[in-house]
């Protein structure tokens, strides 16, 4: 990820209310070049609406978003030579074939001759599609559109890609794909705002997660430290070679611990605490005198921290 | 597998000669040669016009329409000579079959292109390409264009289809060259005109409901002016050569029609792009210098229509009651625009002392709007005033109606009903958006409904009121501007100098009131851009290099 001072996308206290509904509620959230930024929440949050507002779709009530230093409000056409927008629909043309649909977004973002041509070549190879090049877009298959799309989109270089649930619908091995793909565009410089509802994917490409809900942004940051900040209680498991019962025993007089199970030689437990405290049980069991031959603690997933972060409540 | 970009071109037809042969020969590199400017030539064209054009050729749509006109025409051949028979041979028969011919081409031209110009933008929206389109760096004007190209390439494909035929009733005789041309012409310009109308009704609603009502009111629209094409264009074929003759007074009707159709064009084409531009974009600036323009056409044609008359003063009552109107339901449009203005706008806002004296008008805003209304209502009353007394002074037939004291009155009263309805609606509309959003739709129909309360609730009292009902006019009537205008023009005068006092001085307090919103709006000023849009910009255009002004400057 390069850390630039000013940074690729920027929301500044951003608004939409419709109506009676506040969309997005005073969302602020910076992402950098080569970032890959998750967007989660629950349906109806406000996901897509920030995006649209950042892809030039919609206008903010109060507040303002900057793509690359540019507002998208005042410099809408400046936006949009820089980023690239993949909503969550396909948006096909009839009688037109893959090459051909490149071809119109290449032409309309302004490339011609050779520029053009390059560009086309450059996202079938990405996107490995050119074995579809004269396909009608109608005939593919999910996956196929959705990279389709996710070419689409970057058909004309931009620094900002916004994917709002690009993994939607997907097998695994597309999704596998996908994310290989954002992992390369990311090497690549390009500042990306991915939102999904599939938290373990978004897990693992994102540098950094901002979780929304009813409008309004709950937390931002890493997940691991996202996760310091939320006061969930981890399971661990212990194996023992020989007094389990005893154990179970120990551990069951200690306040920190709960839900204490046990399965023949396998103790499981609920604690309260950070990775650090259970280093400082793990050595306080083996200083007790128990053969711990295997120490296991399951660390809160990003689906944990969205859980625990979130209520639920939709607008 | 890797994609080979540079033939992308070739590889979109693996047939073509190019790649089917191992050693090109001659015509195969002439054809590449062909292809290759085709395809440079390609670059500088309207994209959604190549895309529209590659959708078309592959569409069903489009073949059954086309395969339709070529057996229509066969049909219409062979079923007009065989009525026609022997008289084939000495009589001069091709304006019958032009007749024919044209009817079959109205079809396409008058209902096919404009409905399928009107689902285009439509499905557009439906398929959610709409939003990818917007993104893209394309302007909303090449967004119409492109789709008015695209009508015009399914049009160009009709007339060829139709060509042959033409031909034939060349031949015929009966019908000269220029008279086809002229009715192609016309059958041209009919369709792209109605193109444009189906895309402005494409872009004035999102909601479904308001669609479907728009698009059955087009179709009736588009069947009602296929009939009349035939009855037209049937017209111009048998008689279409008498416009030829030198002293034809129909050529002055054509060029005030070709007048009047490109300024309405051109004032749809801006509406349609400003309904589908970007909300902080300036919409307005454009719209409202269209409507100048449009109305010193107008003021131009009417003059003419007054001096060819005899300086009669029916000419000056026509180009008053009619441009009046026309900046009413202008004014009900520009009095509806947001107050607000956006940072975008205000970067491009005249800087100079002349310029805010002279341009401020044009920006956008409702207060600025109502005020560039006021301002040529006033001055085409001062004009219709000099015409007025010129054709008092001019030598001229005996004119009884209207008077000179009845036209003065028209204009006086008519301005001043057209500046206080306009000004009451925006001080409600003002008031209204205090509270809540008003939309523009909202503000017209605000707008008509001050106007139909002011003619509808004095008449409603007077069909009750059993004294009133068989009065002819009382002063109740007041707010009701087609009756008291009326009543001044149908020997009413004795109630002007009233009228005079109240209608107008109303309409200043009114304007007086309305005066501190577009003070506010005046007062917004220019402001720079942005560091960063400057230091884009000037990345985009760098300033050119400073060239030596002598021989002992160095060079830069």
């Amino acid at each position: 990820m390069i850390r630039t001072s000013t940074p690729q996308i920027e929301l500044r206290h951003l608004h939409r209310v419709f109506d009676r509904t506040h969309a997005v509620n005073d969302v602020s959230f910076e992402v950098y070049a080569g970032e890959v930024f998750g967007y989660i929440g629950p349906n109806g949050a406000g996901k897509t609406t920030s995006m649209r507002i950042l892809a030039t779709l919609d206008e903010p009530t109060a507040g303002d978003a900057f793509v690359d230093g540019f507002s998208v409000i005042d410099d809408p056409d400046r936006v949009r030579r820089r980023l690239g927008f993949m909503p969550d629909y396909f948006g096909t043309y009839e009688n037109v074939n893959v090459t051909e649909y490149l071809d119109f977004f290449a032409r309309a973002y302004g490339l011609v001759g050779q520029e053009r041509l390059r560009a086309i070549g450059e996202v079938m190879d990405f996107t490995l599609l050119g074995t579809m090049a004269h396909k009608p877009i109608n005939g593919l298959s999910k996956g196929m559109k959705q990279r389709l799309c996710l070419g689409r989109t970057m058909i004309h270089n931009p620094s900002v890609l916004i994917l709002d649930e690009p993994a939607a619908g997907l097998d695994p091995r597309a999704r596998i794909e996908l994310r290989e793909m954002i992992d390369r565009l990311a090497a690549a410089g390009k500042a990306i705002l991915i939102s999904s509802h599939i938290l373990t994917e978004l897990a693992e490409i994102s540098h950094r997660v901002a979780i929304i809900e009813q409008g309004r942004l709950l937390a931002v940051g890493s997940v691991a430290e996202i996760s310091s900040g939320v006061q969930t209680r981890g399971t661990a498991r212990v194996r023992v070679l020989r007094d389990a019962d005893k154990l179970a025993h120990w551990l069951a007089e200690r306040r920190d611990i709960s839900d204490l199970k046990l399965d023949g030689d396998l103790t499981t437990f609920s604690h309260a605490g950070n990775r650090e405290s259970e280093a400082i049980l793990l050595r306080e069991i083996v200083e007790a005198g128990f053969p711990v031959i295997e120490f296991g603690a399951k660390h809160k997933s990003l689906e944990d921290v969205f859980l625990h972060v979130t209520e639920g409540r939709v607008q | 597998m890797s994609f080979d970009a540079t033939n992308l071109e070739l590889a979109a037809n693996p047939e073509s000669p190019a790649t089917s042969a191992g050693n090109p020969s001659r015509a195969a590199l002439l054809w590449q040669s062909i292809e290759r400017f085709l395809s440079r030539a390609g670059d500088w064209l309207n994209p959604i016009l190549v895309k529209e054009t590659r959708q078309a050729i592959k569409s069903s749509q489009f073949t059954i329409t086309f395969v339709l006109v070529l057996a229509a025409c066969w049909v219409a051949t062979i079923a007009i000579v065989a009525w026609i028979g022997p008289r084939i041979f000495y009589s001069a028969e091709g304006s019958t079959l032009l007749a024919g011919y044209l009817s079959i081409l109205a079809f396409p031209l008058i209902i096919v292109v404009p409905l399928a110009s009107y689902r285009s933008l439509i499905a557009e929206r439906e398929d959610n390409t709409y939003d990818l389109l917007s993104i893209t760096t394309l302007r909303p004007r090449q967004i119409i264009s492109g789709k008015l190209g695209s009508s015009i390439a399914q049009m160009a494909v009709y007339f060829s289809a139709i060509m042959p035929c033409l031909a034939f009733t060349y031949l015929l005789r009966g019908v000269d060259l220029p008279t086809i041309a002229l009715v192609l012409t016309f059958m041209f310009f009919w369709s792209l005109g109605l193109s444009m109308v189906g895309i402005l009704l494409a872009t004035l609603t999102l909601q479904r409901f308001l669609q479907v009502l728009i698009l059955v009111a087009f179709v009736a629209g588009l069947i009602y002016m296929f009939l009349m094409a035939i009855a037209m264009s049937g017209t111009l074929a048998y008689w279409g050569r008498d416009l030829w003759s030198p002293n034809g007074e129909a050529w002055y009707v054509i060029a005030a029609l070709a007048t009047a159709y490109f300024t309405t064009f051109a004032l749809a084409y801006f509406a349609a792009a400003g309904m589908i531009t970007f909300t902080s974009e300036n919409r307005s600036t454009p719209l409202r210098l269209c409507m100048l323009i449009q109305c010193a056409a107008f003021i131009g044609w009417m003059s003419g229509a007054w001096i060819a008359d005899d300086y009669a003063r029916e000419a000056v009552f026509v180009l008053a009651s009619m441009a009046g109107a026309y900046w009413y339901a202008m004014g009900t449009m520009l009095t509806a625009e947001r107050p607000t203005v956006s940072q975008r706008v205000r970067r491009r806002l005249p800087q100079s002392f002349l310029g805010r004296i002279f341009l401020s008008w044009l920006n956008p805003g409702p207060g600025t709007g109502y005020m560039f209304v006021v301002a040529n209502l006033t001055a085409l009353a001062i004009l219709c005033w000099i015409g007025m007394m010129a054709s008092d002074i001019l030598p001229t037939r005996l004119r009884t109606w209207p008077s000179f004291e009845e036209l003065s009155y028209l204009l006086t009263i008519g301005w001043g009903y057209i500046v206080a309805y306009l000004g009451i609606g925006l001080l409600i509309v003002g008031t209204l958006r205090r509270f809540a959003f008003v939309t523009m739709l909202a503000t017209v129909l605000i707008q008509f409904l001050l106007l139909l309360a002011g003619f509808g609730i004095p008449y409603a009292i007077k069909s009750m009121s059993l004294e009133l009902r068989d009065a002819d006019y009382s002063f109740l009537q007041i707010t009701d501007p087609f009756f008291t205008l009326y009543h001044l023009l149908d020997g009413g005068s004795a109630d002007g100098p009233v009228l005079v006092l109240i209608v107008p001085g109303v309409a200043l307090c009114v304007l007086l009131l309305n005066m501190p919103r577009v003070v506010r709006e005046l007062r917004i000023i220019r402001e720079a851009a942005p560091q960063r849009v400057a230091q884009d910009e000037a990345e985009l255009h760098p300033p050119p290099e400073a060239l030596p002004q002598s021989p002992w400057d160095e060079p830069a």
